[in-house]
């Protein structure tokens, strides 16, 4: 409740480089009891920040997948039709038929609520829903609580769960929507913060190589015409695949040589692209 | 507290709520911004809710907290557009001078010097009317200032410093990429197109309809009975048309492209017509206009609920849309002008409209234009022209 929030204070976690602004934005919006908006690029980490949150502050995640053709009922329960239906027929169940309230079933946002302890909901990609469902999941989100209406039944959160919510989107969300969240925006992070990162996830990796491929790395990014351009994931890979490759070594990339691409670029109009300036680097 | 502030950043049109600003308010009786770097990104994440305003917030900020002076476009800016102004009177005089609503003889008594200071003048009183708005100069494109953000060279960091880090990171201005409008991507064209479906049941059965199992089971005197419907998929028919020819398209090649690509991913009934300048008696299925003719007259074959969407700048001279031999292609020749053939088409598809890649506040400059937006109606190929398109596309349903 509103007290831990401020005695629990998140501070980073064991797989991810957290900048100051953003613990400081994750912190405001636990004592404010908002839900966090955050955009960006894909590959910035927010996925990876409601992860971290969850595991820093030693709560469990629990992540609702927004889906196109998602209704908002699907997200907070599910009433059981048919295993109801087949009970009723076959009556070889331990339920008890005439209870409805044993064939409803919570879904992510439900489970949030009724879970005993205070947990970190992630509402995944939310754009990929109409605007309807966004406004509507917000006032539930907003009240804390939701009505079954085949039971008659409200439910009320136990604990006030930590929620963020991610957007991929460069198209703003609705005017509600956004006023009742605070927001951040996740720029791509700086070489220097880059290879914080990639530090992170590889330990002992070599200096030379760390700064040559985070360097090559950024020049591909800056490529002009790519549709879809490498963000850390890719480069966590690329890094992974150049170490694992016995016969690579650190000074082909300071001479220009960029074995694979495929790992960076992932389209093949983008692969082309980058393949044709490697050429030209190498010259 | 900080009324003001909240003030300043309504002014230089940050949209920010009053609720927000309470909001913020109570975050700092809580007691948990503790100083001006926490207020920084505090006040950041509850009033801006986009990243475009991110750049706008930066200097409001350093303005209030460090007086930074709030810009206003610097001489250079000015006379880097005077002189693409001065380039495009040498070039068509008579289109600038309607542009800027002024005669045009008067201008032509004056020494390219008091040109330029003409220019100048002009620019000064625009900026300070709009907001540095300077899209107001509408000669097909030209114009070297190429979006509608507020955007001079970078802030003046020379004011004092009193080592308040917030606001040396406001005024690095870090944001500034994001205020400007980035080219249409494949994904955001899918965002804006998305909404653009018909829903039809298609394929196995597999999902359990219960109002009609419940129906016949009870018809069954409780012998259940379990109905299975098809699943709802999309097949919305579509008909792209593009104009693909002529150097008047040249410019909007790549945006056109993504738009195609992503038109054949994600459509399953899509057909994809081409067509030079405007239509007359065929579109072509083929991209060389040549081996595949379809007579217009044929598209009444189709369904009547096809979305039909014309993609081209409506830009050509008028005699090519009005006259019976308007057709630059000898061989098309059967005395209807194209007018009456898009009105055909209009009339035959009642969700038809046209996108245009040139922005909206150039098409009074161009007279075919208006003409063609008598018959269709017309979007940008914008984010926001799209979504207006795919709006109006399934409101008539």
């Amino acid at each position: 409740m509103p007290n831990d929030s401020s005695v629990t204070r998140f501070t980073g976690a064991t797989h991810y480089v957290l900048d100051d602004e953003l613990a400081q934005i994750v912190n405001i919006s636990m004592a404010l009891e908002m839900p966090l908006l955050l955009k960006g690029e894909p590959g910035t980490g927010k996925t990876m920040l409601a992860h971290a949150i969850a595991e820093s502050l030693n709560m469990r995640l629990i992540v609702l997948n927004v889906k196109s053709s998602m209704k908002l009922v699907e997200a907070l329960y599910q009433y059981d039709t048919l295993t109801r239906l087949n009970d009723s027929r076959f009556g070889d169940s331990t339920r008890d038929v005439s209870n409805i309230e044993e064939y409803i079933k919570m879904g992510k946002i439900g489970q949030s609520f009724v879970s005993d302890e205070r947990v970190v909901l992630l509402i995944d990609e939310i754009d990929k829903a109409d605007t309807d469902f966004q406004d509507d999941m917000l006032d539930v989100l907003d009240q804390m609580e939701f009505d079954i209406i085949e039971i008659d039944k409200t439910i009320k959160a136990k604990n006030r769960p930590v929620i963020i919510i991610t957007s991929n989107a460069k198209k703003d969300l609705s005017d509600p929507f956004l006023g009742r969240c605070n927001f951040h925006h996740i720029a791509f992070p700086e070489p220097d913060m880059m290879r914080q990162i990639v530090r992170v996830h590889f330990s002992n990796i070599d200096k030379d190589l760390l700064d040559n491929a985070v360097s090559t790395f950024y020049r591909l990014r800056d490529l002009r015409g790519l549709e879809k351009k490498p963000a850390t994931r890719e480069l966590i890979n690329w890094i992974r695949a150049l170490r694992s490759d016995p016969d690579f070594k650190v000074k082909d990339l300071v001479k220009g040589d960029t074995p694979y691409l495929g790992v960076l670029f992932k389209k093949s109009p983008d692969y082309v692209v980058a393949q044709n300036s490697v050429a030209r680097f190498r010259r | 507290m900080f009324v003001d502030f909240f003030y300043i950043l309504k002014q230089i049109g940050i949209p920010v709520s009053p609720t927000s600003f309470l909001r913020l308010q109570k975050a700092l009786s809580m007691g948990i911004i503790n100083s001006i770097d926490d207020f920084y990104m505090a006040a950041r994440s509850i009033l801006v809710k986009s990243e475009r305003y991110f750049d706008l917030y930066d200097q409001a900020f350093a303005h209030y907290f460090e007086g930074a002076e709030l810009k206003e476009p610097d001489e250079m800016i000015i006379s880097d557009m005077a002189r693409a102004l001065l380039e495009e009177w040498l070039k068509s005089p008579k289109e600038l001078a309607e542009a800027l609503g002024v005669d045009e003889s008067e201008l032509s008594k004056m020494t390219p010097e008091e040109l330029m200071q003409y220019f100048k003048d002009r620019l000064k009183e625009q900026t300070e009317a709009h907001h540095g708005g300077s899209k107001w100069i509408g000669t097909g494109g030209t114009s070297p200032v190429g979006h509608s953000g507020y955007h001079p060279g970078g802030m003046r960091v020379g004011g004092i410093s009193r080592n308040k880090s917030a606001v040396k990171v406001a005024m690095d201005r870090r944001y500034r990429d994001y205020s400007q409008e980035g080219p249409l991507t494949q994904s955001q064209i899918g965002e804006a197109l998305k909404r653009l479906r018909n829903m039809v049941p298609v394929g196995p059965k597999d999902q359990v309809n219960v109002d009609e199992t419940i129906y016949r089971t009870m018809k069954n005197a409780g012998e259940i009975e379990i109905v299975f419907d098809r699943s709802l998929k999309d097949r919305l028919k579509i008909i792209l048309a593009i104009d693909n020819g002529g150097w008047s398209m040249e410019p909007y090649i790549a945006i056109v492209q993504t738009l195609f690509h992503y038109a054949r991913a994600q459509f399953k009934d899509l057909k994809i017509l081409f067509f030079h300048n405007t239509i007359y008696d065929t579109l072509w299925e083929d991209p060389q206009r040549w081996h595949r003719p379809l007579l217009v007259n044929d598209l009444v074959r189709f369904d009547p609920e096809t979305r039909f969407i014309i993609l081209g700048d409506a830009s050509m001279s008028p005699y090519e849309l009005m006259a019976t031999d308007g057709s630059i292609h000898i061989e098309e020749r059967s005395g209807r002008p194209s007018y009456e053939r898009l009105q055909f088409i209009a009339g035959t598809f009642p969700h038809a409209i046209w996108l245009n890649p040139k922005l909206e506040n150039e098409w009074p400059y161009t007279r075919t234009i208006s003409m063609i937006r008598e018959i269709f109606p017309m979007f940008e190929l914008t984010l926001d022209g799209l979504e207006a398109a795919v709006t109006h596309m399934m409101s008539k349903n």
